[in-house]
């Protein structure tokens, strides 16, 4: 087969591929806490907004010990770099999303996926934990103003900047959206917040 | 589930300080609006059957129900959207309980006394049944993967519609979608 033909087709592949995923060019927002200082990252895409919120650790003990996790386990989740996450269908189609798919970027460009819910649930459940709740779901497939909301978790050094890369997917067509220097919650406030 | 040494907070007044902040963190930000869209299931399959208990251990089964529209609604008292939501929920089951509707609300794995701490704190308390569904069977049975999840059930037995995430019940588009469904 002539090379110009083997090259045409290779071109049309990836063009292909390129349009598979949609990449967006999102409207991100960051706000800060005027009490705590915490940040809250949003962004709106075409048909899908998600919002990240910085949840400190104590926070994060704090719920999970309500719920009766055993301290370690506590520790554990607390250790992560969470944040409260909100997601929303905000098109008039159907619209699905797989956190497995989502990946965040650390300092040296390299690529982890974002734990899931059922990783966790996977370790509760060999930990004894019934308790299933609070986390953002997994995956999800929206109607139209559905919506979600749980706790996202980051495994990556608190002082350490990433990017976060998300995917969902609308009417078919895989979209991408990405929100660059992103941080952790520091490990706690500094006393004179507290106690304000 | 094993219990094991609680989590030593170095004291209450931390744990409330850090609650303090989140809320007003929450509180300072926009929260999502909330909707009125329900997602018509296109074909409409069997809601699975359950039998559980209210707080006096009255046992309360779907099936019983079979004739009238139900409106299940699966929720706990630490999530935002079903606190937000419930009060709409009550309007909407006070709007259509004369008319072949009820509503069953299926606690997340908490108790009596997590719940009634949170009804007394309602302005007005809801008077539908609340469920417990202690260890989330229900819950897993319907797939519902997040709080708050909503389904309309038809007179059949049938699920109809779905919700996830919080609602306006009683907005004039979801009574029409109910008065539907009454009316079939």
């Amino acid at each position: 087969m002539p090379t110009k033909i083997i090259n045409r087709r290779l071109l049309v592949i990836i063009c292909l591929c390129l349009l598979q995923t949609r990449v967006q060019a999102a409207e991100v927002t960051v706000q800060k806490n005027s009490a705590s200082g915490l940040l809250t990252w949003t962004s709106k895409d075409d048909g899908f907004s998600i919002e990240l919120i910085q949840l400190l650790p104590d926070f994060v003990r704090a719920v999970y010990d309500k719920h009766g996790l055993p301290a370690d386990e506590v520790e554990r989740i607390a250790g992560y770099c969470d944040f409260g996450t909100i997601i929303q269908n905000t098109s008039q189609q159907q619209l699905s999303y797989r956190v497995s798919d989502w990946r965040y970027i650390d300092k040296n460009g390299k690529a982890y996926p974002v734990k899931t819910k059922a990783q966790w649930l996977e370790e509760w459940r060999k930990a004894g934990i019934t308790f299933a709740w609070t986390l953002l779901p997994g995956s999800g497939d929206f109607g139209v103003g559905d919506w979600q909301q749980g706790f996202t978790t980051i495994k990556i050094d608190r002082n350490e900047k990433f990017d976060l890369v998300y995917t969902w997917t609308l009417d078919g067509k895989k979209h991408q959206g990405k929100i660059e220097n992103m941080s952790c919650a520091p490990a706690s406030l500094p006393t004179s917040q507290t106690t304000q | 589930m094993t219990m094991k040494t609680r989590y030593p907070f170095k004291s209450i007044a931390t744990l409330l300080c850090c609650l303090l902040m989140f809320s007003a963190h929450a509180a300072e930000r926009q929260q999502p609006k909330l909707g009125y869209n329900l997602t018509a299931i296109s074909k409409p399959i069997p809601a699975p059957g359950f039998t559980l208990e209210d707080m006096d251990a009255k046992k309360f089964s779907l099936k019983d129900y079979r004739g009238k529209v139900v409106l299940l609604n699966f929720w706990a008292t630490w999530c935002p959207p079903c606190r937000r939501e419930m009060p709409s929920i009550e309007r909407l089951y006070q709007h259509f309980k004369d008319k072949n509707f009820i509503v069953l609300a299926l606690n997340q794995m908490e108790d009596g006394d997590q719940v009634f701490t949170y009804t007394a704190e309602l302005e007005v308390a809801p008077t539908f049944p609340i469920l417990f569904d202690k260890d989330s069977d229900v819950s897993r049975a319907y797939s519902v993967l997040g709080l708050p999840t909503t389904y309309l059930i038809d007179k059949k037995g049938n699920i109809r519609f779905r919700a996830i995430g919080g609602r306006e019940f009683d907005h004039p588009e979801v009574e029409k979608q109910i008065l539907q469904l009454i009316q079939e």
